[in-house]
């Protein structure tokens, strides 16, 4: 048992040989790099697996036997400042690491299908291997300053892969975005390491725990000072978890590929902030005023995300915008106290959030062929509907996906959710109402995409009448370079993406109809369908292949039975005494729960069904509203607006639509906050940048010009006195007599 | 030890190379340049053997010394010798001076010229560097400005005269105060002048003449360093020389200013330099901020790296007058690691230049998917300008930080503003670095010429930046790389603050 904690240190460096050699092969040998394309997917799924089979051992001794392990190595040996590099293996690190690789491999699986036409296939699974390598180190350091090395690193992952698609603007935008505003938190974070160490003097988080605890008991720091350090950390979780002041990158972070918006925006690396304030549990519980925050900003962001995913019309918006939501639930439950109810719904997320975002993906896969590759219209719900149809088993996938999230009892998301929702009565009754007013919204939303994706007909004919005209770079092609071309000869525009195979890129955009296994591939040219209005064909999506269906049976399997780890099942041991025997339990130490103090008789039957029973309810009235505003009325048009459908309701419908109106605003120019943070921030700083560009360069560089420039008058003045003329002196010399005489004598005169 | 003379060798070796040149035949450039290149690299092996073999790391003296009598009745004497703190820097200058002329390779026009010009920078650098002697030290100052202001008038862009006068007038100037420093502290209290640095540094002065002196050095090193508001030779000499001279003079040329400042400022005047450094702490903090929120404004390309480079030389400042082992180590692992990331952001914004032939930011646009190979370089190297982990200026940076934490010259709330100041250049740094990016590379912009083709970096270019990167990332892994050299010096300099 010992050596496999001995080996553990293992566990972030077995990926990293893929980007390095991917990255090494793609700038030395590029062409040879690229012929071997499909095979590097495979060395990248085999080691994320060896990978992910260590670290399910290593959880399975961690539930037998729950103990710490730490190893230290030193780094830098300074005289009086060592920095150490270590791992600690605890049921945290266990689970996560657990949760990464399952999630990991299945994405990668995934977007070997989804990323196989796409220029950056490789460039993609080098990234993807790059960030498993960086998570898996965050979730395995032992020091606060390795926390912020791989901090920093899976940033920049998360940047290069919003960026994936560098040919797009928005993208281009979306990334910088969401660096600067992780830079933000992590600025917080350093700041807030910086403080601890001064504090402290250590950053291994067991000695920190220990001397803070001491330093507490004898009330011997500045608690303003502490209070400060301990805001400042969590900022760095609050802009990474995405939550209220700094969550605007992540609906943005949505522009990069699906499989990573499925593996990092919605399954691992926004739970990184969730994992840190875990991670420092023990540091922020005793002091009492961080926890408040950090429940407050929790619940802010609930209620936030919530009433923003409201009418968002793409898809993988709204999805972001829940995704933001359920992080907040997590902190809620953190601030709340109750450590295993955060990390159970972490858990459970992340494979639910993980199913949709794949769902979605396979959508967004189908609904391509036909619309083109743009995100605004493969991704616009508007356009979609009626896919139920079509494609049946991504169906299934979806709504197992969305009735976990809503909270619907069998399902996952379900037995998390309650157990946060139940703690929050005893932390605070408003806190709980908005937490429970949220699950309705949640089951609202949710189900608002499911009806609009999968139910009634499929819209995507309507979409010239949807009022954009798409004349964006998107339409010309994705990576841009055969886009001149097309713009000459329409009919050239299969050539669009060199496609590695370059078979597929001879059938002709008429054979759609043909039915054979291949649809999928043969569809994938239609990029600009606009300039075929006039004589398209109407086509319909296609089921996208096993390999991006596999993935997702297998997280509906995870979202069916990931609820058992947290359910109590109540067993009698020996002597008779009721034992609580859920695996969660296990793992995690009891003396991290707050609010339960008493664990023995935490689970008590009846009021577990009665709770259960008031938020499920809270669920199906959400979906109930969502069913009766988007069923399809069967005139598509009215789908596209979501409130036009009461157009004949009641009499009271003025004031109603004035409030729908409200909130579609709200929701669709995203709280307004993000167009605050760019007139205040970004325009604050471009202004300083102009100002301080005109000091730099007339006060401070304008004064040695200055100096230049005048001494070379006074230069040329000199040359033109002294220019050589004999008369010219002669007169300089008798004006200088003059004028001395004139002093001499006046002088003369004053004295006498 | 050996009394061999390798510091001397190393010192002539490049300039009477150089001096060759000029008798070749005239058959053309390439000999010229396989010449000079191996020049180089013969003197960074060298270099590399002697030091492997003759230092010993552990001991904090000066050594491989070296002491000749040249001007008899005016007591001046060639004096030669490294220590812990300047072997760092003349590896440096080696390496960078190599692959500086590696890059210069496209040059064509008076190719002899320029290339002998580059191997008396060498000279120079290396010169000053291992110089124990203050008039030494202000010859070599001196040598290595003519060849830069030759460099940057004959080879550089449209502007070329005015930015080389510029840059002359500036460190000219600078140098005045030098040499007035030089002389007043080899003159004071005895009728022989005395310019070695171990008998000076033993010399204490009084109070007020020692502030005089501090300042008389402090403006040579400033304008050299740059500290605003003495910076603005740099954005207009950056933009206008040729890519393989900015390598130098960013690599190089920019770390002699933080070299004195640590050699003269904080050895032979150690109570004026704890006089002083809470002044230049605030400077150094401001000039970061100054910098960074300046360089967005720029739209030349150049410009805005080299307003970024004196944003980091602002934690070469705060780390030297922290006063802290550690802040003193930070500051010497930033001359270091800027020196790479400097150089290297400077080739490839010249490459660019060469394949595009435009300057301005809000021109370029979409050359990721023609030029790969540049953008994932340019995007690595931009990466670690911004202190990205795993990368040497994170931490430089992060060392700057502890350095100020742990000092024991500040009082708490001053360090909590310092650190908190600090720390937002550390928001801003991305937000021009990420910009720039995205303006040059990200996007898709066709551009207004026919030919819109233009080929990746060739292997000279991949070379260059890939042997930039290698150590950056290295000295990022592990950073003791660099402390192992340093360590013992940084102690002995800094007991002269604390025994005392």
């Amino acid at each position: 048992m010992e050596h496999i904690y001995q080996y553990s240190w293992i566990i972030p460096f077995v990926t990293l040989p893929v980007p390095m050699l991917i990255g090494a092969g793609l700038l030395l040998f590029p062409a040879a790099t690229k012929k071997l394309r499909r095979m590097w997917a495979f060395p990248s799924v085999f080691l994320l697996s060896i990978v992910m089979i260590f670290s399910i051992d290593l959880s399975i001794q961690q539930i037998n036997s729950s103990f710490i392990y730490q190893y230290i190595w030193s780094w830098t040996i300074n005289n009086d400042f060592s920095l150490e590099f270590g791992h600690l293996i605890d049921p945290l690190t266990s689970i996560l690491s657990v949760l990464i690789t399952t999630v990991g491999i299945l994405v990668l699986f995934y977007s070997d299908n989804y990323m196989s036409h796409d220029q950056g296939y490789l460039r993609f699974f080098a990234y993807m291997s790059f960030f498993t390598t960086s998570m898996l180190g965050l979730v395995t350091s032992s020091n606060l300053i390795q926390i912020y090395i791989f901090w920093e690193l899976v940033g920049v992952c998360s940047y290069l892969l919003i960026g994936f698609w560098f040919t797009r603007p928005i993208a281009s935008n979306a990334c910088q975005k969401a660096f600067v505003t992780n830079r933000v938190g992590d600025f917080g974070l350093l700041l807030g390491i910086l403080g601890l160490y001064w504090i402290t003097g250590s950053f291994e988080f067991r000695d920190l725990f220990k001397i803070f605890n001491n330093l507490i008991y004898n009330n011997q720091v500045n608690f303003l000072f502490v209070t400060l350090c301990a805001v400042l950390l969590f900022s760095g979780a609050i802009a990474k978890s995405a939550q209220f002041p700094l969550h605007v990158w992540l609906p943005d972070a949505m522009e990069g590929p699906t499989p990573i918006s499925a593996l990092i925006h919605a399954a691992t690396m926004v739970a990184a902030g969730i994992f840190l304030v875990a991670r420092l549990f023990p540091l922020f519980v005793i002091i009492p005023f961080i926890m408040n925050l950090i429940a407050l900003i929790g619940i802010i962001t609930v209620f936030l995300g919530a009433t923003l995913a409201l009418a968002q019309k793409d898809i993988k918006r709204s999805l972001a915008y829940s995704t933001m939501s359920q992080l907040g639930y997590m902190m809620l439950a953190l601030g709340m106290g109750s450590y295993r109810a955060a990390l159970f719904h972490l858990i459970t997320h992340a494979y639910s959030k993980a199913l949709l975002f794949l769902g979605s993906g396979s959508i967004i896969h189908s609904m391509e062929a036909i619309l083109g590759y743009s995100p605004d219209k493969s991704q616009n719900m508007v356009l979609m509907g009626g896919l139920t149809k079509h494609i049946p088993i991504t169906k299934t996938a979806f709504l197992l996906g969305t009735l976990s999230l809503c909270g619907i009892p069998p399902f996952a998301c379900f037995w998390s959710k309650d157990e946060i929702l139940n703690d929050s009565w005893l932390y605070s009754p408003i806190f709980a109402i908005i937490a429970c007013f949220t699950a309705g919204l949640t089951a609202f939303y949710m189900f608002r995409v499911y009806l609009l994706t999968f139910d009634g007909h499929f819209n995507a004919h309507f979409q010239s009448y949807s009022g954009k005209k798409n004349s964006s770079f998107y339409s010309i092609s994705l990576w841009g370079k055969e886009g001149s071309k097309m713009l000459n000869k329409n009919l050239r525009l299969l050539a669009l993406l060199t496609m590695n195979n370059k078979e597929r890129a001879s059938f002709f955009w008429k054979n759609t109809y043909q039915i054979d296994g291949n649809v999928r591939n043969m569809t994938w040219p239609f990029i600009t369908i606009q300039n075929f209005n006039t004589k398209r064909i109407f086509s319909y999506p296609h089921e996208s292949d096993n390999t991006m269906l596999f993935p997702m049976l297998i997280l509906v399997l995870f979202t069916l039975f990931i609820g058992a780890i947290g359910i109590p099942f109540n067993q009698f041991n020996q002597e008779g005494m009721l034992l609580d025997i859920d695996i969660l339990s296990k793992l995690l130490t009891p003396s991290l729960n707050l609010l339960h103090q008493n664990p023995e008789n935490s689970v008590d039957w009846y009021e577990f069904v009665t709770n259960a029973t008031f938020s499920a309810s809270i669920a199906f009235f959400g979906i109930f509203i969502a069913s009766f505003l988007y069923k399809p009325v069967y005139s598509s048009l009215q789908n596209l607006n979501f409130f036009n459908s009461f157009a004949k309701k009641g009499p009271k419908r003025i004031l109603w639509d004035k409030i729908i109106n409200v909130i579609y605003n709200w929701s669709s120019n995203r709280g307004y906050i993000d167009a605050f943070y760019a007139i205040s921030f970004i325009g604050g700083i471009r202004k300083l940048a102009e100002l301080i560009h005109f000091f730099d360069k007339q006060i401070i560089d304008g004064t040695p010009n200055g100096v230049g420039v005048t001494s070379f008058f006074v230069g040329e003045g000199i040359k033109n006195v002294g220019s050589g003329r004999i008369s010219f002196y002669l007169l300089f010399y008798l004006f200088y007599a003059l004028i001395f005489l004139l002093i001499y004598y006046s002088v003369y005169k004053f004295i006498i | 030890m050996n009394s061999f003379p390798w510091l001397t060798i190393f010192v002539v070796l490049p300039i009477s190379g150089g001096s060759l040149i000029f008798l070749f035949p005239h058959r053309g450039n390439k000999v010229i340049k396989w010449y000079t290149i191996f020049i180089c690299i013969f003197e960074l092996l060298l270099m590399t053997y002697a030091f492997s073999y003759y230092f010993q790391l552990d001991d904090p003296l000066i050594q491989l010394t070296e002491d000749y009598k040249w001007i008899q009745f005016f007591d001046f004497y060639w004096r030669l010798g490294i220590d812990g703190f300047s072997l760092g820097p003349i590896l440096l200058t080696g390496f960078i001076t190599t692959l500086a002329t590696l890059a210069a390779r496209p040059i064509t026009r008076d190719s002899r010229l320029f290339h002998f010009l580059m191997l008396a920078m060498y000279s120079g650098q290396i010169g000053l560097f291992s110089s124990q002697d203050l008039l030494l030290f202000f010859i070599m100052w001196e040598l290595e400005l003519i060849p830069v202001y030759l460099l940057l008038s004959m080879w550089g862009g449209k502007k070329r005269l005015y930015s080389a006068t510029k840059f002359i007038l500036y460190t000219a100037g600078g140098s005045v105060f030098l040499l007035m420093g030089a002389l007043g502290i080899a003159l004071y209290g005895s009728n022989e002048p005395r310019f070695h640095f171990e008998t000076s540094a033993n010399q204490s002065y009084p109070v007020a003449l020692e502030i005089f002196f501090y300042i008389g050095f402090l403006i040579a090193f400033a304008v050299k360093s740059p500290i605003i508001p003495l910076h603005t030779w740099l954005p207009d000499t950056h933009g206008e020389a040729h890519y393989s001279t900015c390598m130098l003079l960013a690599g190089i040329l920019l770390k002699m200013g933080a070299y004195g400042l640590v050699r003269i400022n904080m050895e032979l005047l150690p109570h004026a330099h704890s006089i002083f450094s809470p002044w230049l702490i605030i400077v150094g903090v401001m000039q970061i901020i100054y910098a960074a929120s300046t360089s967005p404004g720029q739209r030349n390309l150049k410009k805005r790296i080299a307003y970024s480079s004196v944003s980091h030389m602002g934690f070469i400042i705060i780390g030297i007058c922290s006063i802290s082992d550690m802040g003193l180590n930070g500051a010497i692992l930033q001359i270091i690691s800027h020196g790479f990331i400097g150089a290297a952001l400077f080739f490839l914004a010249g490459t660019g230049y060469d394949r595009i032939r435009r300057v301005y930011l809000d021109e370029m646009g979409g050359m990721a998917t023609s030029m790969p190979k540049i953008f994932t370089t340019f995007s690595i190297l931009s990466l670690a300008s911004l202190a990205l982990p795993g990368m040497s200026g994170f931490f430089a940076e992060l060392i700057v930080f502890f350095g100020i934490i742990t000092g024991q010259k500040y009082l708490l709330m001053s360090k909590i503003l310092i650190t908190f100041v600090m720390a937002v250049g550390m928001i801003l740094t991305p937000i021009y670095l990420l910009s720039m990016l995205r303006q040059m590379f990200y996007g898709y912009k066709l551009f207004n010429a026919p030919n819109s083709y233009f080929f990746d970096s060739g292997p000279r270019e991949l070379f260059v930046s890939i042997s930039i990167l290698l150590p950056v990332i290295g000295i990022g892994f592990y950073p003791d790389f660099v402390f192992s050299l340093s360590v013992d010096r940084v102690e002995a300099i800094l007991s002269n603050y604390f025994y005392r």
